[in-house]
């Protein structure tokens, strides 16, 4: 455009933020593409003697590893026949008829084929879609999910934080790392923090998956999300794993007592080189079938950390909602992401929300980011901390349940200042590089990791390499709680061990309430069927909502 | 609908001419060091990696189009750069590096370590053409590491450097403290459908039959 005149109005709009997203064009080939690509499989099944014997158009012989596990373990041979036969639009409206119930909704789904379910899904437009996930996620009360990481990795204010934003409403919460090898004490520090801020808090650090299974046995994290399944055969084989490995990985949480999920979402393979054409929402229906098969209770999607690809091709945000009504229609718990970064424009990243929030899934955010997003380690939410005051506005403005609360400023600062004694205390009985009460007081009025001082990086990470040498479990970090005058956070501590051995949050969608009662599923289950059913908000959980501090009241004037 | 491949190959070109323009990124937040006026690398194919002995050295892995395809990394540091950058930090630690290509995968997990698996000290790194690198050691886990560097667009050459300084470090026996994190939760807006093309891309020059071949790395 140099010499020519240019228009001001252009150069107003491109100068908008949303000009800084990197928005591509689709590319067939490499599937470059988000939903409906006409290089996807045709649908299409053959039963023999109760086996799959065709599937989307290939035969047997030809199946890939992960199309035999699903059409050998996602498919229902007994009700396929009944419903292959109905078409795509069909099946689309028995999703957002009111008067077809839930469970009639599992019954067709659990029998369809991968590329049959794509197809219903890109015959639905997104308002079809969150009417169809109001009805199809499988627990009634929505909840929330907190990313709870630092920049610097810093234990006391990791477990300032996870006391603040379990205190927020925040149900679970999850971390990951800067650097690896801090992973015990930012497991510890959720572990305690977490507790803190509310009794009954499920923790988890995402790191590699043997870790990650190492950290759970041990109860220093409640539970496990990033076990990654993949929609083609490379991706899966350049991860030295196969459907069968991850199906192995998720009996030995549930044989430990220890929830998880997998996770999946579109964008991941292509970002890999290897989606050999196919869209990113046929590949993510298979990863959902793949984790159906293997009788895993739920799974986290809608794209997650490759949010960017398909929020860069048309149609990308709407083939991520795509992706989580497929898990609900699965009968499965969905943790609908709306996490990661994908643009600079807030118009955008509210709309990229709007679906997850207003419609409530199990798990709206997947998580949202509890402190500042230049601390958050899964490289930024699309929400964070300094967006709270805006989401309890949207709530309110539209009276909807997004799991999170209004709070006072001394309350968070109580617990936090807890929070930040307690992993003190912890770190002062097992002989951990000491924190001092200057770091304490720093970590209960901080912000974010620019407003605290450094540790010493090299002995952290020496002590976090003995907690795990040492065998130190979640029963020591309790006896060192309780010794050091903690006895409250211990028996938290120990609360959330004993689910371990009865087992109910193991059930599908779980979360465990302050005196340990679990709701899932089993117990809160949706009975959405129009209006005036399903999900309906307390008066008390309305005035919860309603009551923002900054909100000027008649009687106060 | 028809999508034209030499047109994408020509947007593809077109994308890469402009990330090695002179104006570099606009996102400030980005690590925006100027390219440094190097001039290249030759890098020459000597025949099939071999495991090393000397306790002295670590072994880099680059990917499949590393300098040849790619010039420069997804903000456009050139790839010579980067290459001296690394070998300096090692150098000034005392330790010397070996260059392996690698054609059968273009994950970096496993491309470092499988350089730690043939590193005399048992350390490795792998860097990828768009910048995203890592610091292995041999008896960790592939997905495991000891120093990772996930977000291409935020890292700089001083950081480029450090890496090698680190890895390094831990050649000798050493704890040093990790290379600062940076962090730029809009890195991924701007630039992850880029990386996305970028690494189909380079995808497209992997080889899974063929194995690593040891490099002669020369500067121009």
């Amino acid at each position: 455009m140099a010499g020519t005149k240019r228009s001001k109005r252009f150069e107003v709009l491109e100068n908008r933020p949303v000009h800084l997203d990197g928005f591509i064009g689709e590319w067939i080939e490499v599937g470059l593409y988000a939903m409906g690509s006409p290089q996807d499989p045709k649908p299409s099944i053959r039963i023999e003697s109760g086996k799959v014997v065709e599937m989307d158009g290939k035969v047997r012989a030809d199946f890939s590893m992960i199309e035999q596990f699903v059409a050998d373990y996602a498919i229902n041979v007994k009700n396929a026949p009944e419903a292959m036969a109905k078409s795509e639009v069909e099946i689309a409206r028995m999703l957002v008829d009111i008067n077809v119930p839930r469970p009639e909704c599992i019954r067709i789904f659990t029998a369809l084929t991968p590329a049959k379910i794509a197809r219903v899904m890109d015959s639905m437009n997104i308002v079809e879609m969150m009417m169809a996930m109001q009805k199809m996620r499988c627990r009634q009360t929505p909840a929330n999910q907190a990313h709870v990481t630092s920049a610097k990795d810093h234990p006391v204010m990791l477990a300032a934080d996870a006391a603040e934003a379990t205190y927020r409403g925040f149900k679970e919460i999850e971390t990951t790392v800067g650097v690896v090898r801090y992973a015990p004490f930012n497991a510890l520090a959720l572990l305690v923090g977490g507790q803190v801020g509310r009794r009954g808090t499920l923790s988890q650090d995402a790191l590699e998956e043997a870790f990650e299974l190492q950290v759970g046995m041990r109860g220093l994290t409640h539970y496990a999300e990033t076990v990654s399944v993949y929609g083609t055969e490379s991706v899966f084989v350049d991860g030295d794993d196969t459907p069968w490995s991850k199906s192995f990985l998720a009996s030995a949480y549930a044989s430990r007592g220890l929830k998880m999920r997998f996770t999946s979402g579109t964008g991941s393979e292509v970002q890999m080189g290897a989606a050999e054409g196919k869209s990113m929402l046929y590949l993510e229906t298979l990863c959902v079938m793949v984790t159906k098969g293997a009788g895993v209770q739920g799974l986290q999607n809608g794209s997650i950390s490759c949010i960017g690809v398909p929020g860069a091709v048309p149609s990308g945000i709407r083939a991520v909602a795509a992706e989580n009504l497929i898990t609900m229609c699965l009968d499965l718990e969905v943790a609908s992401g709306s996490d990661q970064t994908f643009t600079h424009s807030d118009q955008r990243r509210t709309a990229r929300t709007i679906p997850q929030l207003f419609a409530g899934t199990d798990w709206i955010f997947s998580g949202y980011s509890s402190t500042p997003n230049y601390d958050n380690m899964f490289a930024g939410s699309n929400w964070d901390i300094e967006d709270m005051d805006d989401y309890l506005a949207l709530q309110r403005d539209f009276k909807i349940d997004g799991g999170m609360r209004p709070v006072k400023e001394e309350d968070v600062i109580a617990v936090r200042n807890k929070a930040a004694r307690a992993i003190q205390a912890v770190f002062a009985e097992l002989g951990f590089p000491p924190i001092t009460d200057e770091e304490v007081e720093a970590c209960t009025y901080a912000n974010g990791s620019k407003d605290i001082g450094d540790r010493n990086i090299p002995e952290d990470l020496k002590a976090a390499e003995r907690l795990m040498k040492d065998g130190i479990t979640g029963v020591d970090i309790a006896k060192a709680l309780a010794k050091r005058g903690f006895r409250d956070v211990a028996e938290s501590l120990i609360l959330m061990m004993r689910q371990r051995v009865a087992g109910d949050y193991l059930q599908t969608s779980s979360w465990v309430a302050s005196d340990g009662t679990v709701y899932s599923a089993v117990n809160d289950p949706n009975t959405y069927a129009g209006p005036g059913t399903g999900y309906k908000m307390s008066d008390e959980r309305w005035e919860e909502i309603k009551s923002i501090p900054w909100a000027i009241r008649a009687e106060d004037i | 609908m028809q999508i034209n491949p030499e047109l994408l190959e020509k947007i593809v070109a077109e994308v890469l001419a402009e990330l090695e323009s002179a104006d570099g990124p606009k996102s400030a937040a980005v690590a925006t060091a100027a390219p440094e006026k190097v001039a290249g690398v030759v890098l020459v194919e000597k025949g099939a990696a071999a495991r090393g002995t000397d306790p002295k050295e670590i072994v880099l892995a680059i990917s499949p189009a590393f300098g040849t395809t790619f010039k420069t990394t997804i903000i456009g540091l050139p790839l010579a750069s980067v290459l001296r950058q690394v070998f300096a930090g090692a150098e000034e630690e005392g330790i010397h590096i070996r260059v392996i290509r690698v054609y059968h995968t273009a994950d970096v997990a496993f491309m470092a370590h499988y350089a730690a698996r043939i590193s005399g000290s048992g350390i490795g790194i792998g860097i990828l053409s768009r910048g995203t690198s890592v610091i292995h050691q041999r008896d960790l886990a592939p997905l495991s590491n000891l120093e990772l560097f996930p977000q291409s667009p935020v890292i700089d050459l001083p950081t480029f450097r450090a890496i090698g300084k680190n890895a390094a470090k831990y050649a000798k026996g050493e704890s040093p403290t990790p290379v600062p994190t940076n962090n730029d939760p809009m890195a991924r807006p701007r630039y992850q459908g880029l990386a996305a093309l970028l690494h189909n891309k380079e995808a497209s020059f992997q080889d899974r039959s063929k194995a690593p071949q040891e490099l002669s790395v020369s500067f121009e």
